[in-house]
């Protein structure tokens, strides 16, 4: 990452902090408690922004990065990359909604937890994407990876609209969209609403900030990936007892043979001791 | 690492076919799976992922429904809500239609005439149309207003 890239992010970074502070305050003191709700209406400033940042952001970045790759013009380990730090994202945020809406839920609905369409559906898509998560972490061939999760995230990103559908192609006990309704029309007024649309723009930030401080750690965790197979690579050659003749892909292989060779000469060294002479 | 062999390689296969040819034939098996998905989701699941049944809903299946546990949405009649020692009493209507409901257990804090809920319960018996339920949830709309949006003192001092 650039000098430039890292001082964006920061910046990025110090923006998020800003307005969510913004966000708080003016959802826990300036805002007006809502009718019939009261001062519990005060998700609305938290718990919708973090849905649209899971569902939207950080899933909608995913699955454009995953057709990115698969399609053979952009092919690049780089939408891999920014695919797989988005999901990791997501993943955060669509247990942050589950647990946001389960605290309003409760004193609200009455309950922390039924099972209604939206919730389900929510539930649902946060064990696809976990899943994705551990199909990444099945060894395997970058490119083979790739093509791997790339697919695994589109077919997960099937339950995003479902979601956001869900409360208005089914009876759900979750009420209708407040802003994603069919005829989107705003729900909410006033200051409510303005500081409801911060929360989104807050929200968003920090998505931003942590796809990009993510994106860094996993190109970072590539390059000691490669950096380690280099150096496990010159040890097994170290082991070997055949000095290393030549250069290129001929030197190699006859090192890493006679590495392995070496490491096998040793544990059949280990095992024919008799027992009770080891250590 | 130049040492190991390519894998695509190894998988090619024996009948040579172009690859955007190979890659057409998977988008369309792609696409007819997702579609074959959607369709069950959509079709096969159609109403049974419904929360509840409204009060409209509920009376035309009165017979087949019989004392079956079951979740009744409606709107809580005002005036109709009487506290009881052990839960409320009240009514709820949807469709022009209105059901009495017998709750035993504390109702939410939200719960309040003129406001939608979903009641889990049976018909207390195959004729009766009393509904007897142990739970109540609050459906709230999705429509935020502040609680006094334009609160005047007129001036001879109401509040309008």
């Amino acid at each position: 990452m650039s000098a430039r890239m890292r001082s964006v992010t920061r910046w990025i970074g110090a923006a998020a902090a800003v307005s969510t502070a913004l966000t708080v305050w003016l959802g826990l003191w300036v805002t007006p408690p809502a009718e019939v709700q009261g001062t519990l209406a005060r998700l609305l400033y938290l718990h919708p922004p973090i849905a649209w940042v899971a569902l939207y952001c950080a899933f909608g970045v995913a699955a454009l990065s995953s057709v990115l790759y698969l399609w053979h013009r952009t092919r690049s380990l780089f939408w891999d990359r920014l695919g797989a730090s988005a999901v990791e994202v997501g993943v955060v945020f669509t247990a942050l909604t589950l647990v946001t809406g389960s605290l309003w839920g409760r004193p609200t609905w009455g309950v922390w937890w039924t099972w209604t369409a939206r919730l389900t559906s929510t539930a649902l898509l946060l064990v696809l994407f976990l899943g994705y998560l551990a199909l990444r972490r099945v060894p395997a061939d970058p490119e083979v990876r790739a093509r791997r999760c790339a697919v695994a995230a589109l077919v997960a990103f099937v339950d995003v609209p479902i979601v956001t559908f869900s409360v208005d192609w089914w009876q759900t006990l979750h009420q209708r969209g407040t802003v994603l309704n069919p005829g989107l029309t705003l729900k909410v007024h006033g200051l409510m609403a303005w500081t409801m649309g911060l929360g989104f723009l807050a929200m968003t930030l920090v998505f931003v900030w942590m796809l990009l401080v993510r994106y860094r750690v996993e190109v970072l965790a590539d390059r000691i990936g490669d950096g380690e197979l280099e150096v496990s690579l010159s040890e097994r050659w170290a082991e070997g007892s055949m000095p290393v003749i030549g250069d290129g892909a001929g030197a190699a292989g006859a090192g890493a043979t006679a590495g392995v060779t070496a490491l096998g000469t040793a544990l059949d060294a280990t095992l024919r001791q008799p027992a009770g002479g080891g250590r | 690492m130049s040492v190991t062999t390519s894998p695509g390689a190894l998988s090619e296969p024996h009948v040579r076919r172009r690859p955007h040819q190979r890659r057409a034939r998977l988008l369309v098996v792609f696409a007819l799976l997702a579609g074959a998905i959607a369709y069950l989701l959509v079709e096969g699941l159609g109403s049974s992922l419904d929360y509840f049944d409204t009060v409209s809903q509920a009376l035309a299946h009165r017979t087949t429904i019989g004392t079956t546990v079951f979740r009744l949405e409606g709107l809580v009649v005002p005036g109709s809500v009487r506290r009881t020692a052990r839960g409320a009493d009240f009514e709820v209507s949807g469709g022009g239609r209105e059901v009495a409901v017998h709750n035993v257990g504390s109702p939410p804090q939200l719960f309040q005439p003129d406001i939608p809920v979903v009641v889990v319960g049976h018909f207390a018996s195959k004729s009766s149309d009393l509904f007897v339920s142990d739970q109540i949830m609050v459906k709230h709309s999705p429509t935020y207003i502040a609680e006094h949006p334009t609160r005047v003192r007129a001036p001879d001092g109401t509040v309008h």
